[in-house]
């Protein structure tokens, strides 16, 4: 059995609404072990994105934990490792608009302290298919290249778990097939784990676990 | 960079405004030094036998001349004309006598026995101009009348007119020189103080407590406590206008401030972006404080060159405004300066870039902080 890099139990969110708080996440239980992809699915609303981002550390959850597997850390809260525990992958790619494509991916190396990124930064980009677009900004870029950029920028800090949102939300048919075949590809051949939440039945099959997220739980599919 | 040339503007209104309140002050004290001396000498009782002392305070090193005078009212009449004279009792010879370069008509040169130096305002009163004589009356004819003796009063010619931009000299000034003054005011020999002129009158208070050691009786005045009230006031005035710049500055700190919060604003998305990255709230700190800390230096240096620039071109905005507002010349009229005076104090200098970069740079954290306390998650959303 290859190793757990992420572990979650027992999460639970709920958001304030007008009538009392709204309970999203009920109990969700997970565990990511080294490698391996995992699709999520569920209807709009049912809590994915709130999901990814308590995996993530992006926000802090009510009830549960979630640890991260670290090479030399061992099991840490994800939020202490922004930056360094997942790789994130935004519907919206998120890029920062006056950075061109390189700079871009070197700037989530850079802001975790790390130097001497610039070749392994060519690199991913070379990986994604964008080794001629380095210097381009987001706004030259389409949108299945900017989210190339934003797997590439993933990648850099060498995350044991990548956290993908609907990563071709925002793309066309042939674009989103190709950038999913390439995600797919990269963290299998970096033996990354993935959580892919995705709308796309299609998309869903290709991972090598598949869960439904629904009324609060995550249950396999 | 509209908040850069606010910044600048800001800068340079105090800038201005304390170099031109600078000008005024060392101005008066200029006029304060010649008008009175750089220290005086009075004592209880007029003093006898001045020359003595003279020539010791002359033997001084810090002290460059030293002369006695007289002083006293007296009535100045012209026909139907009259008015309360300060009389001066001066050395005519004398070559240091700063009033020399206040004479506006007539001659300081002409000053005999016969004759008499009158302030402007005195001489409007009197309606008399350059070689009308006036006649006057001193306190010991007013006893002679008394002791029922008809005495005469003394009639003296103008020969010159002066204007030292001091209202209350210029309106009762009347100089004579000191030898005719001991004869109308029956002194003989005494005189009631003397004038020095010193090597380094900005040491003036230090010199005249020196000067003062083992003469008792004697009382040294230096010019800085002369008009002390009158200096002081100016001094209170510049800080009553710093702290009113100080305000002006803030304001347009606080449209910088503005500007910088709604850009950290628009940049929400991104700096919940940078956090996701794994950004420290020092990063965000840095990235949005040297923004602050840039506009405020630009703006500085900005300030400086509209400061430098507005002076020196400060007799041309002025007569604009003149023109304008048809003041009529104020500066000449009411200072009686014909060039507005500047004096640059590098401390004004430096305390207004200080005080501009910190509050640029306080402007630009606070968003900034502000940015780096929200969740990332709920940045993002925000798109
Ligand atoms: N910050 C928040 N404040 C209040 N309610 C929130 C907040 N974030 C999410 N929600 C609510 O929580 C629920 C789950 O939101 P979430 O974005 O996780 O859904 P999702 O499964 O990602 O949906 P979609 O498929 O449309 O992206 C929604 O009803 C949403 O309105
Ligand atoms: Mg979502």
């Amino acid at each position: 059995m290859p190793k757990v890099v992420l572990q979650a139990t027992g999460l639970k969110k709920s958001f304030a609404s007008p009538n009392g708080p709204l309970a999203v996440l009920r109990a969700v239980d997970l565990v990511v072990h080294a490698g391996e992809s995992i699709s999520i699915r569920g209807s709009s609303g049912s809590g994915k994105t709130t999901l990814l981002q308590l995996l993530g550390g992006l926000e802090t959850p009510e009830g549960g934990e979630v640890f991260i597997n670290q090479v030399e850390q061992g099991l840490v809260t994800p939020r202490k490792l922004l930056g360094h525990g997942v790789g994130f992958v935004f519907q919206n790619y998120q890029l920062m608009p006056e950075l061109t494509a390189l700079e871009n991916v070197v700037l989530a190396a850079k802001i975790i302290g790390r130097s001497q990124v610039e070749g392994k930064a060519r690199e991913l980009l070379q990986l994604v298919g964008l080794g001629d677009r380095l210097r381009h900004l987001p706004s030259q870029l389409s949108g299945g290249e900017c989210q190339r950029v934003a797997i590439a920028r993933a990648l850099i800090n060498e995350p044991a778990v990548i956290l993908a949102d609907e990563p071709t939300g925002n793309l066309d048919e042939t674009t989103g097939k190709e950038v999913m075949k390439l995600l797919l590809e990269v963290v299998a051949q970096r033996q990354t784990a993935l959580v892919l939440v995705t709308h796309s039945r299609e998309f869903a099959e290709k991972a090598s676990r598949r869960l439904v997220l629904a009324g609060g739980v995550l249950s396999s599919a | 960079m509209v908040s850069i040339l606010g910044v600048g503007l800001g800068v340079a209104a105090l800038l201005v405004v304390q170099t031109v309140m600078n000008g005024f002050g060392e101005e008066h004290r200029l006029r304060i030094r010649e008008s009175f001396g750089d220290c005086v000498v009075i004592a209880k009782s007029p003093i006898e036998g001045p020359d003595v002392l003279i020539a010791r305070l002359k033997a001084d090193p810090e002290v460059i001349s030293a002369s006695a005078y007289t002083e006293g009212p007296a009535l100045a009449r012209r026909g139907a004309f009259s008015g309360v004279a300060f009389v001066r009792g001066t050395d005519p010879l004398a070559t240091d006598q700063p009033v020399r370069q206040y004479v506006v008509a007539g001659s300081f040169d002409g000053l005999d026995d016969g004759r008499v130096i009158l302030g402007i305002g005195l001489a409007r009163t009197l309606r008399v101009a350059v070689g009308d004589k006036i006649e006057v009356w001193s306190p010991v004819m007013a006893e002679q009348a008394e002791k029922g003796k008809a005495p005469l009063p003394a009639s003296l010619e103008v020969c010159a007119i002066v204007r030292t931009g001091f209202t209350e000299v210029d309106d009762r000034a009347a100089i004579i020189p000191l030898r005719r003054f001991r004869e109308l005011w029956s002194l003989g020999e005494r005189a009631h103080g003397v004038t020095l002129r010193l090597k380094d009158p900005a040491n003036a208070v230090a010199t005249a407590a020196r000067l003062n050691v083992g003469k008792a009786g004697l009382n040294f005045i230096p010019w800085q406590e002369i008009k002390k009230n009158f200096l002081e006031a100016i001094r209170f005035e510049k800080t009553m206008l710093f702290f009113l710049m100080f305000i002006i500055t803030l304001v347009a700190s606080f449209s910088i401030g503005s500007t910088l919060f709604s850009a950290v604003i628009r940049r929400t998305r991104e700096v919940g972006v940078l956090v996701a990255l794994g950004a420290q709230r020092w990063h965000l700190v840095g990235l949005f404080g040297v923004q602050g800390l840039l506009i405020g230096a630009l703006g500085t240096a900005l300030g400086f060159l509209l400061t430098w620039g507005i002076l020196y071109f400060r007799e041309g905005i002025l007569d604009l405004i003149n023109s304008l507002f048809g003041n009529g010349d104020m500066v000449a009229n009411v200072y009686q300066f014909s060039k507005v005076p500047l004096h640059y104090d590098a401390m004004d200098f430096v305390v207004a870039a200080a005080f501009t970069l910190i509050v640029t740079t306080v402007a630009g954290l606070v968003p900034a902080l502000w940015a780096a306390g929200r969740k990332p998650s709920e940045a993002m959303r925000d798109a």
